[in-house]
């Protein structure tokens, strides 16, 4: 099952090329904008200066992370479409720890990522568990717990865990200590981005050359072989979930402890939909997520200028990337039921 | 690659044609070409009036009723409806007709597969095919439903068709057929008049020389290894009722039986794939009723499934890491490679190559990686399961032979086989299948396969 979503690298290029430049260009002209010059200033504004090539990476290790997890339940045959809730969850228990605990810098920053990874790692066991258990459906109780996360953190936030007053939608400030320190000076660009790497690293050679990688591989790729080569297909999917709730969770813990250095419920702009495209671009495959990160991340940043410079709205963006989700799953779709 | 290449074959109406060869030798395809499913790249064929084909697999919509099966898309309309009472009546004439006898109101999945394979037939009849092309039709059918199909075949050839029957069992060729055209690597090697030739010269033209031998048996002190007292199981349909039965190391125990009697389940209990009721010993300690596969790994049992592609291999995986399933617990990273190559080099995989994709190797290579794996580490027991379906005669040698080794070697072997001819050539002891019961047990020695056939069919010795 997993195979379906990751063959044929080649023609994914072609489809994600024709779907950004070729959808993209029929929208700007829509908008009476001509496409040199929408792109141009899509381009400009992701790469134009030093400043805006660090907003460009800030916005791919926004995207890292949660398209990381994403890949490690595809891998195992989890379609976890909750990143977003677990992104939220970890981003308010990264927020809310960092602000209630003052620590010093070397306890402060590993408490709040730690947090942070928790906290989306018990949103993504919830799925988990009842996938292994009752043989729930993940995609339906991953999707049902995104409302339940941006609802609940709101609740939180507002209500019994309030560090502001006035019903604020944020946690207190970060303390200095908590805070991930920059790398660029007049960016938002933090460590959380060499952070989002490094995990890259370690998940590509985790499904690669560990047991574990290579059981929850052969369970998402061929379950019932699977089983039958003693895998515990349950305990796969339990701990899968787990994992990438808690990949998911750190993503949001460094938005919180890197960009922001508050939670705040406007913390995402679908940061965790958007990494399903990244995922299934990145073919599954940690080292070729950063790539498809650095992608979708040039179309964030570029988005706001080619808005503010040529006049083309936003959401050109967000189409052309819902294309992409649809333009991969669908052909996927359609090949799985041509060889069913 | 060409599936079939430059082949002339001709078909005259009122005889039973069979086609023989190999898997992969390009039997199917050429059927398929014949009824126009693929179009050649040269050539061409040629019939007068329709030809009708009825696939191995059945190609029946199991949720519908027989009369909607039969008439698909061809089905009498009153106006803008389908007229139900001239459909019944017409499938009640044409199974009067060919003697066929069926329910046109059953229910298609509540149908055992002897009257599916007749649903299949009446569909075709119903065009009135000049003809008709049969493809593997008796895969599924129990020896006395054989002889009543072979019947009906006759008949219809008797009234002017023309048939062409695809099989590989020889012993029907034999029987049934007035010619016969043998197939390997998509050529045809060898036309016959079926009265004029033999079961062993079709067998040598199939192969292109002698048939593979065996492995010898040696002579191993029995001791018991496996027992099992009124075990019960369900898998899926499979249902497996009250079965005691001993397997001891150093023998192979057959258990024969047509398909869908149970064999399922049984191989499942001992895989712990399901649980059971009952009582299982393996060696001196109980094997628990909801142990889970590992358990019986790790105790040394080794299930060989049915189901190669879906149930033992990850299609999409290298040789090398299909060698290791199983055994990925165990086996280091750095050890994975020699583990392939040694399989690769005692089963003979072609090709060679670790690094080879198993989904892309030919099922007779994809067993051997299978079955090489299972038997890698000396393991005590082994239920092969149909061991040798689907793959060419020189791989399903091979298979039973390192079997027999592994007999020798001391390790119990349960062979759980739908084809008699594997299991009188590789079974110490035979026991039989039916309903979910075993209903017979002997010594291969002692018996015939006439007794067992009574008994796989249902039939008291």
């Amino acid at each position: 099952m997993t195979a379906l979503l990751r063959t044929r690298a080649g023609r994914d290029v072609a489809v994600v090329l024709v779907a950004v430049f070729g959808v993209g260009s029929l929208a700007m002209l829509l908008a009476r904008v001509s496409p040199v010059v929408g792109f141009g200033a899509l381009f400009d504004g992701a790469f134009g200066t030093p400043e805006e090539i660090a907003e460009t990476l800030v916005q791919t290790t926004n995207l890292l992370f949660p398209a990381l997890g994403i890949a490690i339940a595809f891998r195992a045959g989890l379609f976890n479409i909750g990143a977003e809730g677990q992104l939220m969850l970890g981003g308010f228990a990264a927020g809310w720890l960092g602000a209630q605990f003052p620590l010093p810098g070397y306890l402060a920053i590993p408490m709040v990522l730690l947090g942070g990874a928790v906290a989306g790692g018990a949103w993504g066991a919830i799925p988990g568990f009842l996938r292994a258990k009752l043989g729930a459906n993940e995609v339906i109780s991953t999707l049902m717990l995104n409302f339940v996360a941006t609802l609940l953190t709101t609740y939180l936030v507002t209500g019994p865990l309030a560090q502001t007053g006035g019903g604020s939608q944020e946690t207190g400030t970060l303390p200095k200590a908590a805070q991930i320190p920059d790398m660029l000076a007049d960016s938002r660009l933090t460590y959380a981005f060499v952070l989002a790497l490094a995990l890259a690293a370690v998940l590509w050679w985790v499904l690669k050359r560990t047991v574990f990688g290579y059981e929850l591989r052969a369970a998402g790729e061929a379950p019932e072989a699977a089983r039958r080569a003693g895998i515990d297909l349950g305990r796969t999917a339990f701990v899968a979930m787990t994992l990438s709730g808690a990949i998911a969770g750190l993503g949001g813990a460094t938005i919180v402890a890197g960009v922001l250095h508050r939670f705040n419920t406007g913390l995402s702009p679908g940061y965790g939909f958007i990494a399903i495209a990244v995922a299934l671009v990145g073919n599954l495959d940690p080292l070729w997520i950063v790539l498809a990160a650095l992608g979708f991340g040039m179309l964030q940043s570029g988005g706001v200028a080619m808005q503010a410079e040529a006049g083309v709205p936003r959401e050109v963006v967000s189409l052309v990337t819902g294309l992409v989700i649809i333009a991969l799953a669908g052909r996927r779709a359609i090949v799985s039921r041509r060889t069913a | 690659m060409l599936a079939v290449d430059g082949v002339d074959l001709e078909l005259l109406p009122g005889e039973i044609h069979a086609l023989v060869g190999e898997n992969g030798a390009g039997k199917s395809t050429l059927a398929a070409i014949a009824y126009g499913a693929i179009r050649p790249d040269e050539g061409g064929i040629d019939a007068s009036g329709t030809v009708g084909l009825v696939h191995q697999h059945f190609k029946l919509i199991e949720r519908l009723r027989v009369w909607e099966n039969v008439l698909l898309n061809r089905e009498p309309r009153r106006g803008w409806r389908i007229d139900v009472a001239a459909a019944r009546a017409r499938v009640r004439a044409l199974s009067e007709r060919y003697g066929l006898a069926v329910d046109p109101d059953a229910p298609v999945e509540t149908l055992p597969i002897g009257i599916k394979q007749r649903v299949e037939l009446l569909r075709e009849l119903d065009r009135e095919p000049s003809v008709l092309l049969l493809d593997e039709p008796t895969a599924a059918l129990a020896p006395s439903e054989i002889a009543s199909f072979f019947e009906t075949v006759t008949e219809l050839a008797r009234r002017g068709t023309a048939i062409l029957v695809v099989t590989h069992k020889l012993a029907e060729v034999i029987a049934y057929s007035q010619r016969v055209t043998v197939m390997r690597h998509g050529r045809v090697v060898a036309r016959s008049v079926t009265a004029e030739t033999s079961a062993g010269a079709i067998a040598r033209a199939m192969v292109g020389g002698e048939l593979p031998a065996l492995a010898a048996r040696v002579d191993v002190a029995p001791r018991p290894l496996l027992e099992a007292r009124g075990v019960s199981a369900r898998s899926g349909t499979s249902v497996l009722r009250e079965a005691s039965f001993a397997v001891r190391a150093g023998e192979i125990v057959g258990v024969a039986g047509i398909e869908g009697n149970g064999q399922t389940a049984l191989a499942d209990v001992i895989a712990g794939i399901v649980p059971f009721e009952g009582e299982l010993r393996f060696g001196d300690a109980a094997l628990g009723a909801g142990d889970a596969p590992a358990a019986r790994l790790a105790r040394g049992i080794r299930v060989i499934p049915q189901d190669r592609r879906r149930e033992a291999l990850v299609l999409d995986w290298s040789v090398r890491d299909n060698v290791a399933l199983g055994r990925q617990r165990t086996l280091p990273l750095a050890k994975f490679d020699p583990a392939a190559r040694e399989v690769i080099e005692r089963f003979d995989v072609r090709p060679p190559n670790p690094d080879a994709i198993a989904g892309m190797l030919s099922g007779g290579n994809q067993q051997k990686i299978v079955v090489g794996r299972m038997l890698a580490d000396a393991p005590g027991l082994i239920v092969a399961y149909q061991p040798t379906r689907g793959i060419d005669i020189g791989a399903a040698a091979l298979v039973q032979s390192r079997l027999i080794e592994a007999r020798n070697a001391g390790a119990g072997v349960l062979l759980i086989s739908f084809e008699l001819d594997e299991i009188f050539a590789c079974a110490d002891r035979v026991l039989v299948i039916s309903g979910g019961r075993f209903v017979g047990a002997f010594e291969r020695a002692n018996v015939d396969r006439g007794t067992i056939g009574a008994l796989m069919a249902g039939h008291a010795a």
